[in-house]
């Protein structure tokens, strides 16, 4: 008898059984859930609800936003630190990196009672009639965009600086030699090289923040619900509506996912999808 | 021929796969049995230093609950196969319920009461023996020192009207441990006063005075519950005063106010959302699980909407602080906080052991033997006393010669001093059973304990539970009508600005990232040159 031979695709094996038992089937049982009923007959019913309530449909837009101001924000704050650390001379830049990554290695749960007992401190201060200290108890919406903008920077520093650092610096010097100034090189190298990091940082950060409902609970007081405390509720009583909802945000993710080219595998995008 | 070798073949594969399967049975059912407990998370006394029957001269730690019981099960049933108890915790009761659904194997659980009724309900739990509730046998604990109050209410389904033919929770379940809900408060921002009156007892949750000083529960059963509180306060405050005047009889008030707390038809959803969604939610701080307690230790809250046993644990906390010799708070914080119960009625709860249909897989009892025996164990008033102690929680346990009455005493009794104002705290009817006369078991405390502290909430007056209602399970419609409104109470409604505000982010990301998809170069501006150069104008493909 022939024994099979070790090729190099021997060594998928492993990757492929853990997709296929921890990918694959447990998308299957979230379809098969999706459209079914309590009684597991073949139903409809569930996509119906979801798509003639205006509440379920509100929740997914408030999630959306959520999610798109803490990836604009996180955007805005990282996009300059990568570039000044990519660029400069520091021999110690490195340490600097840490300072902002360092974080995600503490407890994120504990970080975010952190942030909370902050916010309590904050909202303390005295101030005429008590205007400041009762806006910053009710504003449930703005400490969980601040929340959630504290816990994901890091995922958008990190893939931002990768991306910037293999710019090559030649780049630049070409451009200041055919007379471009400062702006014309960022618009005409920056910006455009370092796209693919931008894409992968915004991934990063929109995908999760969409679901982080820790964030929400602790920070909103509750009151503020996003799609994934939506699954989670539903998952205590009812899993086919609770699938039901996991499916659509699983749609939202792959459009998303391809509208920002997260598909094509392009050699400068390499190493930036951590 | 041919079917005999295929005969031969299934007989190999199936001795195959069964071989396995037989090896692990014998292996453990040779030499002992393993009860596999599936219990609330920190609802066990673990041992250790801070036990109740722990030496605190020597420090000498304690061993866990469990230990003790494997050791006293091999002494007590020499005959019997020793016991392993595989111990698992959970978080809440319906994390449980799809984990039994799901066909994990546990044989004796501790869920809740609407949760016992569900799982009993649905089939998937073994009776009690009856030699199990002999009180003539020694070591039948549980029916021996059970409270005589408690096992009523077992017995007749706490007055929850129940259909035809359904079981009753006495022949499933044995109780652990019970308590009621109410508010904990800040006496420096609440006037107790003013919780007793119109705008007080359910109402609270709308009173604008406490607006964002008030929480409540982070789970649709609860907070539905005090909604509907809030919702029929009038009705159920007129059948109290009926109540109090002698013309309904304490059955029928309870069954009556059962009724009105478990209402769940679509009229009384309809009813109960407008004031839930625009009115409770909007008065609250926040939904909390766990922060509450916290909150209110820091005066971050002055009223927090909690369970009798947090309550407990949230008053201790508050006021552990310790001082220094001028009088200062050097550590923790010295703040006394209070506990009420709505006057209108609240809820009455229960947790306790049920055994699955697992039990019999052994086919020998031994395995239910073991469950009940545990059971039993847990509920000798030594270790009820551990439990509750370590819990917080009250424990259903009286004692056959009142033990649990020493317990009480040794937590809650003081002496006459002339200082304090002390009453004389009735706990008859927990003790000796709801138609024994009052006044036979009292304890001595301070008058301000007993109305509005630790022992008003761990063992609440009789007139307390006589306003309490015990909730039901939500059937098969209600589930679902109780579900959706609880989403639309946590969803929020968007304003017109954010809308469009949404509309336009949107577009304009997706059409710049199509843009980008099909080709487009991203050319913000046009640029002026630096000093001395100029645009060579490039001509594209």
């Amino acid at each position: 008898m022939k024994l099979p031979r070790f090729t190099r695709k021997s060594l998928c094996i492993p990757y492929a059984v853990f997709l296929v038992f921890f990918v694959i089937v447990p998308m299957l049982v979230i379809v098969f859930y999706a459209f079914t009923d309590q009684n597991n007959n073949i139903s409809f019913s569930n996509f119906i609800k979801f798509f003639s309530d205006p509440t379920k449909l509100s929740t997914i837009v408030y999630s959306l936003v959520i999610a798109l101001v803490t990836t604009v924000i996180c955007l805005l704050i990282a996009y300059p630190i990568a570039c000044i650390l990519a660029r400069s001379k520091l021999k110690k830049k490195f340490v600097i990196l840490m300072l902002f990554v360092v974080p995600m290695w503490i407890n994120f749960v504990l970080r975010i009672n952190a942030l909370r007992e902050i916010f309590n401190l904050l909202a303390s201060i005295p101030s005429e009639g008590d205007w400041w200290g009762s806006w910053l108890t009710g504003a449930n919406y703005f400490k969980t965009v601040v929340g959630m903008v504290y816990d994901f920077l890091p995922f958008m520093i990190l893939p931002l600086y990768t991306t910037m650092m293999k710019i090559d610096n030649s780049l630049y010097e070409a451009s200041a030699d055919l007379g471009g100034n400062a702006l014309t090189a960022f618009t005409r190298i920056t910006l455009p090289l370092s796209m693919p990091g931008i894409m992968s940082g915004v991934t990063m950060v929109f995908l999760p923040s969409m679901t982080n409902y820790v964030v929400s609970d602790m920070l909103g007081n509750a009151k503020v619900t996003i799609i994934g405390k939506f699954i989670s509720n539903y998952f205590g009583n009812d899993w086919h509506m609770g699938s039901m909802v996991a499916l659509v945000l699983l749609v939202i993710v792959f459009v998303s996912t391809w509208l920002s080219g997260g598909f094509k595998a392009e050699d400068n995008v390499r190493g930036t999808n951590l | 021929m041919k079917r005999n070798k295929t005969r031969a073949v299934s007989v190999a594969l199936a001795a195959m796969f069964l071989t396995p399967a037989l090896g692990l049975l014998g292996g453990c059912g040779s030499d002992e049995i393993v009860l596999r407990v599936y219990n609330w998370e920190e609802y066990i006394d673990e041992g250790g230093e801070g036990c109740y029957d722990a030496d605190f001269e020597t420090g000498e730690p304690t061993d866990p609950i469990i230990d003790k019981f494997e050791d006293w099960y091999a002494k007590t049933f020499p005959d019997r196969k020793p016991v392993r108890v595989e111990y698992s915790t959970f978080g809440t009761n319906e994390d449980m319920y799809n984990e039994i659904k799901l066909g994990n194997e546990y044989d004796l659980l501790c869920p809740s009461d609407y949760m016992i009724m569900k799982l009993a309900a649905e089939g998937y739990l073994e009776k009690y023996d009856e030699s199990f509730f002999d009180p003539s046998i020694e070591t039948n604990y549980y029916i021996r020192n059970v409270s005589p109050y408690i096992q009523k209410k077992f017995e007749t389904n706490a007055g929850l009207e129940t259909p035809e033919g359904a079981p009753r929770w006495s022949e499933y379940a044995a109780g652990y441990m019970w308590g009621t809900t109410g508010f904990v408060y800040n006496p420096e921002h609440v006037d107790p006063e003013m919780l007793e009156s119109d705008k007080g007892g359910w109402q609270t949750f709308l009173n604008s005075d406490f607006q964002r000083k008030i929480t409540a529960k982070d789970n649709v059963r609860d907070t539905y519950f005090a909604a509907l509180g809030v919702v029929f306060e009038p009705e159920l405050k007129d059948l109290r005063r009926q109540f109090l005047d002698g013309v309904l009889p304490q059955e029928e008030y309870t069954r009556r106010i059962t009724a009105i707390f478990n209402a769940t038809d679509s009229e009384t959803v309809a009813k109960v959302e407008p004031v839930l969604k625009n009115e409770i939610k909007q008065n609250i701080l926040g939904f909390e699980t766990d922060t509450g307690k916290a909150d209110m230790v820091q005066e971050k809250i002055w009223l927090n909407y909690a369970w009798s046993g947090d309550a407990v644990y949230a008053l201790d906390e508050a006021e552990s602080g310790e001082e220094d010799e001028d009088g200062n708070v050097i550590e923790g914080s010295e703040l006394f906080l209070n506990f009420f119960v709505p006057d209108a009625g609240t809820n009455l709860f229960f947790d306790g052991w049920v055994m699955t249909n697992h039990v019999n897989l052994d086919g020998t009892g031994e395995t239910k033997h073991a469950a009940q025996a545990f059971v039993n164990y847990l509920s000798r008033p030594d270790n009820a006393m551990r439990n509750s102690y370590y819990i917080g929680y009250t424990s259903v346990i009286a004692g056959e010669n009142l033990e649990m009455l020493g317990y009480v005493e040794d937590l809650y009794a003081c002496e006459p001093d002339g200082e304090t104002e002390t009453v004389e705290y009735d706990l008859t009817y927990f003790f000796l059973g709801e138609d024994a006369e009052d006044g036979q078991v009292t304890i001595t405390a301070e008058k301000e304990n007993a109305e509005r502290r630790q022992l008003y909430a761990q063992f609440p007056p009789k007139d307390v539970l006589a306003r309490s209602a015990v909730m039901d399970y939500y059937r098969e419609d209600a589930s679902e009508r109780i579900n959706e409104l609880w989403s639309r109470v946590n969803s929020g409604e968007l304003d017109e600005w954010a809308i469009i505000v949404i509309c336009l982010c949107v577009a304009g990301i997706a059409l710049f990232a199509v843009s980008v998809k099909f080709g487009g170069k991203i050319d913000f501006f046009r640029l002026k040159p630096k000093k001395g150069y100029r645009l060579v104008e490039q001509k594209r493909a």
